[in-house]
């Protein structure tokens, strides 16, 4: 049996994942999130670390393999590191075995990975540096909307007349809800609005990488923003695309189980190689 | 020196690295009157007669990532490489001030250019293009290269009034005989143990041998060895890589220190050639001319730096150097617009493919500031090595 850690340390949120694995069979024993919120997210590392080692009954020394992802490069202790797109791949499979692509869509960036049935990427694609398609720009509306980020994906859902907004720029969307807000636009429509703007970059990225038919699993932050993922479905459909977008409650956790899984892989490939890191 | 902790022994070198106006090098020659610093660009030149004349040999490999570009950029076209455009800058900003001559190797035409501006901007300084032989049979190409040799030995004799003797000559070659042994232990010390000798260390270290005399660079090394032995530092889970193409303008630190940080141990590369570019111990006994030049014939790296007559033989230098290394593979990271580097490119990958040995390409320049492509590039490499890979 092989006891791993993954750290995912998001640019907004961090999460632990505790797994043990047995051969094919693997168990989510414990797991640990949290806002940075300006805090030193190398001491945040740490706390999570110390909280799935206590709730798993576990010390450190029984962990085989701690494996980070996202920009948790430099954290300390780590046995490797792996990089998002792998890591989103390995959990989006964890998740839902049938997906073959996913959209990782984090607090700052996007991104669109073709996977196949062994998690390995064939092909992904970013965002541009453009935030207009990130969940800091959604977290920035909902401010200016006056509403709660849970109240998103609801609203969104009830909308009747989408406003649209530009799909270009982070500034003149932001510029253009604040004149919908002055033209007592609803908050539902405009963040329909926002959602399909969004949704239509997404499905760009995704056909831009051969994306067409099957499970898209959406992963990172706004997985959970039930308005985009709707939004992202009406928008595959309406481009005829074949593909099903699916959501997991613990999407936000797909790059520390990948993570920990890809670390439960590597430290028995290790093993046999007779190479193992001194650090695990 | 004594017993320095690694920290600060990297510090000492990171110090010199920093150092554009050479305060090293300055306080060398005005520790004794008449003393001359001789400059020289990337890849190889013989420092051994440099040293023989009583000068300085000091490395002069662009200005680096932080130094701004205002006059050198006059002298070159927008699709030349940044080297000799920061060069010039050092040069025309007082910066090489106290250096008395410059060797210009024969690496591609955008540095023999150099050599030429560099005598028609400063016609007082001695100004060699140090060319190498393409030819090496003997009778051909070590004939040619032994007369290059000479004629340096006597623009040296020229510069320093006074004779270089057969004897100086062979000590200095007993001097860089023994420095090379340690960069080759340096060298192997990290391929074995790659997290106890991160690359940038390394690379800092050899950096300052580009500034100190060969002695005391020696000394360092030694120092550094044993220092790095000592520490206790953590294996990481990394992919061991060899890094080429960066013999010439060299990349910012960031960019050696991103590599590793995403999961690559460097653990060969050919940055500063000039330390490891003779092979062998060049004999101390016998015409050291001679010598000098059979050991480049005969005993030199096979790099992009180097004409190879024999295609069969492209390459074969680089797998060898993979097998040798234990390295799961290769990152081609040559300076954007380098020549030498991305025409040898094709060539080497033609190689690998057939050897199913993975590699990636990248580019950058001494001032490259975005390291998250490349850390997102290496990182992704590190990952399809170490999970898809028998590695």
């Amino acid at each position: 049996m092989t006891t791993t850690i993954g750290i995912d340390v998001g640019s907004g949120v961090i999460k632990t994942a505790l797994f043990r694995v047995e051969g094919e069979r693997s168990e989510w024993v414990a797991r640990w999130d949290a806002r940075i919120r300006q805090r030193d997210p190398y001491r945040l590392v740490d706390e999570s670390v110390e909280s799935v080692l206590r709730s798993a009954g576990l010390k450190r020394d029984r962990i085989d393999y701690i494996a980070t992802t996202g920009e948790g490069e430099s954290v300390q202790g780590a046995t490797g590191h792996f990089y998002t797109m792998t890591t989103h791949a390995r959990g989006a499979l964890y998740l839902d075995p049938e997906a073959r692509a996913v959209l990782d869509i984090g607090a700052l960036n996007g991104r669109a990975i073709r996977i196949d049935e062994r998690g390995k990427v064939l092909s992904y694609r970013m965002t541009s540096q453009c935030a207009s398609g990130s969940g800091q720009f959604l977290e920035n509306i909902s401010r200016y909307l006056g509403i709660s980020q849970d109240e998103i994906g609801t609203l969104s859902q009830q909308s009747k007349h989408p406003e649209k907004v530009s799909s270009i720029c982070a500034v003149l969307a932001e510029t253009d809800v604040i004149n919908m807000v002055s033209r007592s636009i609803p908050p539902s429509d405009i963040l329909r609005g926002i959602h399909e703007s969004m949704a239509e970059r997404l499905i760009k990225l995704l056909k831009s990488i051969d994306v067409r038919q099957g499970v898209v699993m959406m992963t990172g932050g706004l997985a959970l923003d039930t308005g985009l993922v709707q939004a992202i479905q009406d928008g595959m459909d309406l481009q005829k695309m074949g593909t099903r977008v699916a959501s997991h409650p613990d999407s936000l956790y797909a790059g520390a189980i990948g993570a920990a899984l890809w670390g439960a892989f590597r430290h028995r490939k290790l093993q046999a190689l007779g190479r193992l890191p001194s650090a695990s | 020196m004594g017993a320095r902790p690694v920290q600060e022994i990297v510090a000492f070198c990171q110090e010199i690295f920093e150092d554009l106006h050479f305060a090293k090098a300055r306080e060398w020659k005005a520790a004794r009157p008449g003393r001359k610093v001789i400059g020289y660009m990337p890849v190889y030149v013989p420092r051994e007669i440099v040293h023989a004349a009583g000068m300085l040999p000091l490395g002069i490999l662009g200005g680096g990532a932080d130094m701004e570009v205002i006059h050198g950029d006059a002298y070159y076209q927008s699709y030349i490489c940044r080297i000799p455009r920061s060069t010039i800058e050092l040069a025309i900003t007082g910066k090489l001030d106290f250096v008395d001559g410059m060797m210009f190797p024969s690496i591609c035409d955008v540095i023999r250019n150099l050599s030429g501006i560099w005598k028609l901007l400063f016609k007082d300084k001695y100004v060699r293009y140090f060319d190498a032989p393409q030819n090496f049979r003997d009778e051909v190409g070590g004939v040619f290269y032994a007369n290059e040799l000479r004629e340096l030995r006597e623009g040296l004799e020229r510069l320093g009034g006074r004779t270089i003797t057969d004897g100086e000559i062979r000590r200095s070659i007993a001097v860089y005989n023994e420095n090379r042994r340690w960069v080759n232990r340096v060298y192997d010390f990290r391929a074995a143990s790659p997290w106890k000798a991160p690359s940038a260390e390394v690379y800092l270290l050899m950096r300052a041998g580009m500034v100190l005399p060969p002695e005391e660079h020696t000394l360092l090394m030694r120092e550094y060895l044993a220092a790095a032995e000592a520490v206790d530092r953590p294996m990481r889970d990394n992919c061991r890589v060899l890094l080429t193409g960066a013999f010439c303008e060299q990349p910012p630190l960031n960019l050696i220190k991103s590599l590793e940080i995403s999961g690559c141990y460097i653990v060969d590369d050919d940055f500063m050639l000039v330390h490891r570019w003779l092979l062998e111990e060049v004999p101390v006994d016998g015409d050291p001319i001679w010598n000098l030049s059979r050991a480049f014939l005969r005993h030199s790296a096979q790099t992009a730096a180097k004409y190879e007559p024999d295609m069969a033989e492209k390459g074969s230098y680089l797998i060898d150097s993979i097998r040798r290394r234990g390295a799961d593979g290769v990152i081609f990271a040559a300076p954007s617009f380098c020549d030498p580097a991305l025409l040898d490119q094709p060539m080497m990958i033609r190689r690998l493919e057939a050897l199913k040995i993975p590699y990636i390409t990248l580019k950058y320049a001494e001032n490259s500031g975005q390291m998250q492509p490349i850390r997102e590039q290496s990182g992704t490499f590190a990952d399809s090595i170490k999970l898809w890979s028998a590695s």
